[in-house]
């Protein structure tokens, strides 16, 4: 593991890049953003109870207490399962392909395989992404029947949302495996 | 505020050659054109940013051009040379003109301009919401700017009292504005109660690479007059109606070939029906701008008919292609073409009849300079390289003004603009500030990352070993 910089998303918060060599056509990347944080569950829990407990001195009816509760639990569990994610990685392999995978918060994984043939190249691109206009770093696939054609494009690390100098870095260590397969 | 915010910017981009650079004679500088109009939609505005970037990145200024998406064409693109062009996905609105509420163009704005570290922003065109929006914005982050007018308005009726207005409360504060002919400078003087001094005259150009003359391509038993306009009222299209008849009877063998659509087609088209006239009037609808020089060479003489234009690029283009051209004299007409080269007449029947009947007479006797010889005397009047010059000195002048501070605005807006509408901008300018700052607190310049330049002194573009390599997607 190397980190001798700090990265920050492109809001501002600090993340990590780690950076493993298994040999020198496998090497791992894996971006991990701070965890959830306390703070923020606690307004979030706050702001619907709040909310509740202000219909219910309306209405007086203590269902919506009930549901409040199960609102911010539900909504815990849904967030920490399907939005938020923890790390993301990118493992290139030289002869094989790239894996990504990313890993929510409650431990689940989504892993997803691109074979070598398929890649076309790994290329830093610009987009207007909201109200902002960044960098990512996206994967360009080709289909083996028109190797000079892009055919669809796969971003990387779409939920960290690294700044350009994290996405240089790891441009140019993938670009030094593709190239050496070639 | 804005000009505190600015050095901030150029001091954290590791740039020491910003500081240093106003005391060197040739400065650099990082230029935005913004317009509504640009490419893939077709028009004068259109070609003159596009010539205008590619002359000014030639000369070594980064240029970057934002416009609104068109359909499909939304982000980043990069055109010849590297000249990159944001297709921001603003709502159009009327006629490709996006809808202006001050406000909402100003997150993307400020992006383009803080990533881009742009020094100078130039918006083209009094149509565009988008320019004047740009402007505004550039403003309040304390940015230089410059404007460019197109056209020419009228001061009568109620549509141009608005827009007259409109254009005083943008252009008052505007560091300099630059018109394509004396008569539009005049005009936007006026309209726009401006301080004639910071108001400079810079023409529009041809490519004469693109309007060679072919005089092979004429029909010698004949004479052809072309015209080649969008058949609108502004282009004089009802005189074009009463000149037709009344030449093609004294001269049987005058041909006339039409290119343009409009919705005066259908003038043109009872004429050619009432005096039978099916085999010499050719109408050719809509032409690509391509196909024009085609259409231009098959004529002897060129006619246009305006009743008002800021600066006629058709006939510098009819002279290029060495056609004899006759024009009204109206707007700035007068002054683009030498008087050898032009016939002026006023915008009536009976005079551009006569106008026409001596330079036919003159044609038939053969008493006319040679294509080659026009082709070779215009081919040196307008060119992009000396209208990128002349807009490079316009850059280096505001550059060293300086921009008006927030309060001195404020006042400036209201003193300017009548104490209703000033008042009323003056509140939007403030607004438009706190929005801004609220934005600087949400996303802070140091988070934003900083362009890779394609071109300019730092330029990446045609170098092999660029460290970072950049594809455009629509995405």
């Amino acid at each position: 593991m190397m980190e001798d910089e700090t990265f920050t998303d492109i809001s501002g918060k600090a993340i990590s890049l780690g950076c493993q060599s298994h040999s020198s056509l496998c090497r791992e990347f894996t971006v991990s953003s701070p965890k959830v944080s306390v703070a923020k569950v606690m307004v979030y829990t706050c702001c619907v109870w709040l909310l509740a407990y202000s219909v219910f001195f309306f209405t007086e009816n203590t269902a919506v207490l009930s549901s409040a509760i199960l609102v911010t639990l539900l909504g815990m569990v849904l967030h920490i399962h399907f939005v938020k994610v923890d790390q993301e990685s990118l493992l290139v392999i030289g002869s094989l392909g790239i894996q990504l995978s990313s890993s929510y918060a409650s431990g689940r994984e989504t892993t997803t395989f691109i074979e070598m043939s398929k890649i076309k190249d790994i290329v830093i691109n610009e987009a207007i992404y909201m109200h902002q206009i960044i960098y990512y770093l996206c994967v360009l696939l080709k289909d083996p029947s028109e190797p000079n054609e892009v055919s669809s494009v796969v971003p990387l690390f779409q939920s960290s949302k690294p700044r350009l100098n994290c996405l240089v870095k790891v441009y140019k260590s993938c670009q030094e495996i593709l190239s050496k397969c070639r | 505020m804005g000009q505190r915010r600015r050095a901030g910017t150029v001091n954290t981009s590791s740039s020491q050659r910003f500081s240093g650079a106003p005391a060197q004679a040739a400065r650099k500088h990082n230029i935005c054109m913004v317009s509504d109009f640009f490419y893939p939609n077709m028009g004068g505005v259109e070609s003159h940013i596009y010539h205008l970037s590619q002359c000014l990145i030639e000369k070594g200024h980064k240029v970057v051009i934002a416009t609104h998406a068109y359909g499909r064409r939304k982000g980043i693109r990069y055109l010849t040379n590297g000249l990159k062009v944001y297709y921001l996905p603003l709502q159009v609105m009327y006629n490709q003109s996006t809808a202006t509420t001050c406000f909402h163009s100003l997150p993307l704005l400020r992006c383009v301009f803080v990533r881009e570290r742009i020094t100078v922003v130039h918006a083209h065109s009094s149509f565009s919401a988008m320019a004047h929006d740009a402007l505004f914005h550039a403003k309040t982050m304390g940015l230089n700017t410059v404007f460019t007018d197109h056209s020419l308005f009228g001061f009568a009726d109620i549509s141009s009292v608005l827009t007259n207005k409109l254009l005083t409360v943008s252009l008052c504060d505007t560091n300099h504005i630059v018109c394509v002919s004396y008569t539009s400078k005049e005009n936007t003087v006026l309209r726009a109660t401006l301080n004639p001094e910071i108001v400079s005259v810079i023409p529009n150009a041809v490519d004469p690479t693109d309007f060679t003359p072919d005089p092979s391509q004429r029909q010698d038993d004949r004479i052809t007059i072309v015209v080649i306009s969008r058949l609108v009222y502004r282009k004089g299209i009802d005189l074009l109606g009463g000149i037709i008849p009344e030449l093609c009877l004294k001269h049987p063998d005058l041909h006339f070939l039409i290119g343009g659509e409009g919705p005066k087609r259908i003038v043109l088209e009872e004429v050619r029906e009432k005096y039978q006239l099916h085999d010499r009037v050719r109408l050719l609808g809509a032409l690509e701008h391509k196909d024009v020089r085609g259409v231009l060479v098959q004529g002897h003489i060129f006619l246009n008919t305006s009743l008002t234009e800021a600066f006629c690029m058709a006939i510098v283009e009819g002279a290029s292609c060495g056609l004899q051209v006759v024009s009204t004299r109206v707007g700035g007409i007068p002054e683009v073409l030498p008087e050898d080269l032009i016939t002026l007449c006023d915008p009536t029947v009976g005079s551009l009849c006569a106008g026409l009947e001596t330079v036919i007479a003159r044609q038939r006797s053969g008493f006319v300079p040679s294509p080659a010889s026009i082709h070779a005397h215009v081919r040196n009047l307008y060119t992009w390289r000396n209208v990128a010059e002349r807009t490079e000195k316009v850059y280096d002048q505001v550059a060293g003004e300086g921009v008006l501070p927030f309060n001195r605005r404020l006042q400036r807006l209201r003193a300017h603009c009548g104490p209703v509408a000033g008042s009323i901008f003056a509140f939007v300018a403030v607004l438009d500030f706190l929005f801004l700052l609220f934005l600087q607190w949400l996303v802070p310049d140091r988070v934003m990352d900083i362009a890779v330049d394609a071109t300019g002194p730092h330029g990446l573009w045609r170098q092999e070993t660029s460290h970072v390599e950049m594809k455009t997607e629509n995405v």
